[in-house]
């Protein structure tokens, strides 16, 4: 029997609808955590790393402070307590800098193994690939979340609100989405300029720069604050600590909604462009193989 | 070339006077020379990358800096000035971020050194030269310093003028010897890194973990009191914490005294030789170790 006239073939080519991207998806995803639990130093960093991020800004903190309150802070951002902001701010660090770097270089890791043009002639939709990754950086960012904040909690006197669990996960549901328009923008980048973790390496910086996560954007010099109210993680990372501090009363949550809402489409939209375009200019020029 | 060299070669048996009278050395400074310039070569074809790390540190040190002023206000606060005898913590912190540029190329640069030649195919030829490793590692260390040294004044000007903050420049020949001597401790750091990334060769995870335990060491944002006793002794061993300690009261105060000063100096040059010694150690076990296995070129 030809191979063109199996059972396995006509399956594959017949393949439709978001169900068998979900699956092409979830198999990328693990694939991944296959390949990073080979390593068994990868599994050390992945569990001291979000320690080792907190850490010096909570002793910096409390050289500055001197207890572990703050009246500057309430202040500014209407809490005494600078630990819990810092704790729940910073703790979405990881699950930032994974969705970002992870997902956006996805197609270059590919590419260093050899098996991007093989990925690439799958009947899989092209962007399922950065889904896949997206969906494997989620896991391990969202670990890592789930880890600063236990140990936030066990260790350095954090308190959580624990009806704000369930909407602070659904901002994150919110988050991803504008992030996700962000890592197809920076998996754009790295098909064209190859090498481009320089540009990546800004745009992150830049972003975490602007970000309230251990100060409140009022610190930052006027320009800034412009530039941070039109970043997604502004808000989320704003919603995501308030729902976590103050449960179900945290105040900012129509105007953190709305915002990461338009945000979400503008940047998704964008970036799902973006992609589109890139990836058929690439492939078009045949540069997809070439380092 | 001689007759006979000539008459060798042309037979393809051209046997080198260098080979020839080979005996191994600890260090080949005409090697480190040549591996230093290739180096610089190499960096001077991306001269944007020079600026670009003197801008990027910013991003990183920056929000310490405006996490110290959402907690405590601009610029001072009681508790970090009973702490750490200073009063501005914004100008307490962007010096020692200056200096521990220099650790932060020592982890990256130099000690994932030989990854970078496996990268481009060039390491085991490297390695079939009769040249001592630590020649190499120490050419690629000095094209570094150098490149690190503008990168790191390019981030000390920026972060000076942004922040609005000034340093004595009186005190500029005793902040050279101690960053000297720093660099030259760091070096030995380096081989022990370079050494353990020739052995574990995942060096983006590796490499990250030294760097981020070395940033929690290094009294940068804080002073060293504010570490616990147990973590304030590890500190110690790190080769930029006398050094960020001393070049802070000299660039901060402006004065110099003598006695401080020799003392740091002892302490660092105990240090200089105790990572040097162990760094040596440690880059040949795993050199060894790697050889062993036939791994030298494997990913």
């Amino acid at each position: 029997m030809a191979y063109d006239e199996s059972e396995s073939f006509r399956r594959m080519w017949t393949r439709k609808g978001i169900r068998s991207e979900i699956r092409a998806a979830w198999a990328i995803s693990i694939n991944i955590w296959k390949v990073e639990l080979s390593y068994p130093l990868s599994v050390l960093w992945f569990v001291v790393m979000p320690f080792l991020w907190f850490i010096p800004m909570l002793i910096t903190g409390s050289a500055v402070a001197g207890g572990s309150q703050s009246v500057v802070l309430n202040d500014l951002a209407g809490t005494l307590d600078w630990v819990t902001y810092i704790a729940i701010g910073t703790s979405i660090i990881g699950l930032t800098i994974s969705l970002m770097w992870g997902t956006g270089f996805s197609l270059r890791r590919e590419q260093n193994s050899g098996t991007l043009e093989t990925l690439m002639t799958t009947p899989m939709g092209k962007p399922t690939l950065v889904w896949g990754s997206m969906l494997h950086n989620l896991q391990h960012g969202g670990l890592g979340v789930i880890l600063q904040l236990a140990a936030a909690t066990m260790f350095f006197g954090v308190t959580l609100n624990v009806w704000g669990i369930l909407p602070a996960l659904g901002i994150i549901a919110l988050t991803i989405i504008g992030l996700q328009g962000l890592a197809f923008a920076i998996t754009c980048i790295v098909l064209l300029a190859k090498q481009g973790w320089m540009i990546v390496e800004f745009i992150t910086s830049g972003l975490l720069l602007v970000a309230p996560m251990a100060y409140p954007i009022a610190v930052l010099p006027p320009i800034l604050q412009y530039v941070s109210q039109a970043s997604p993680l502004t808000w989320s990372t704003e919603a995501f600590r308030g729902f976590l501090m103050n449960g179900l009363a945290y105040q900012g949550v129509v105007q953190a909604v709305i915002a990461l809402v338009i945000l979400d489409i503008i940047f998704f939209a964008f970036g799902a462009l973006m992609f589109k375009y890139t990836e058929r200019f690439v492939r078009r020029k045949g540069a997809l193989e070439q380092f | 070339m001689t007759a006979t060299e000539v008459e060798q070669e042309e037979l393809g048996t051209t046997k080198s006077v260098y080979l020839m009278t080979f005996k191994p050395r600890l260090l080949d400074w005409q090697a480190t020379g040549v591996f230093a310039l290739k180096n610089l070569r190499i960096a001077i074809r991306y001269p944007a990358n020079f600026l670009i790390w003197g801008i990027l540190p910013l991003l990183w040190y920056a929000p310490y800096i405006l996490m110290m002023i959402a907690i405590a206000g601009p610029g001072t606060s009681q508790h970090f000035t009973e702490l750490s005898g200073f009063q501005d913590f914004v100008t307490f912190s962007i010096i020692a971020v200056f200096v521990y540029q220099y650790v932060d190329k020592s982890v990256w640069s130099v000690g994932n050194n030989f990854r970078w030649e496996q990268f481009s195919g060039t390491l085991e030829p490297l390695f079939v030269t009769p040249v001592p490793r630590i020649s190499i590692l120490v050419g690629a260390a000095f094209s570094d310093t150098l490149q690190c040294t503008f990168s790191a004044c390019v981030l000390l000007v920026i972060s000076s003028a942004l922040f609005g903050v000034t340093y004595a420049i009186t005190m500029v020949a005793p902040i050279v010897i101690m960053l000297t001597m720093m660099v030259f401790a760091l070096y030995g750091f380096s081989f022990l890194i370079a050494g353990l990334i020739l052995v574990f060769k995942d060096p983006s995870v590796l490499t990250e973990l030294i760097s981020n335990i070395t940033y929690v060491l290094s009294p940068i944002t804080y002073p060293l009191q504010a570490l616990p006793s147990a973590a304030r002794f590890a500190a110690i061993l790190v080769p930029s914490t006398i050094a960020i300690v001393t070049i802070r009261e000299l660039a901060i105060t402006g004065l110099f005294a003598p006695a401080s000063f020799i003392q740091a100096s002892v302490l660092m040059l105990g240090l200089i030789i105790g990572f040097w010694t162990v760094g040596i150690l440690a880059f040949r076990w795993g050199e060894n170790w790697t050889k062993e296995r036939g791994s030298m070129g494997g990913f």
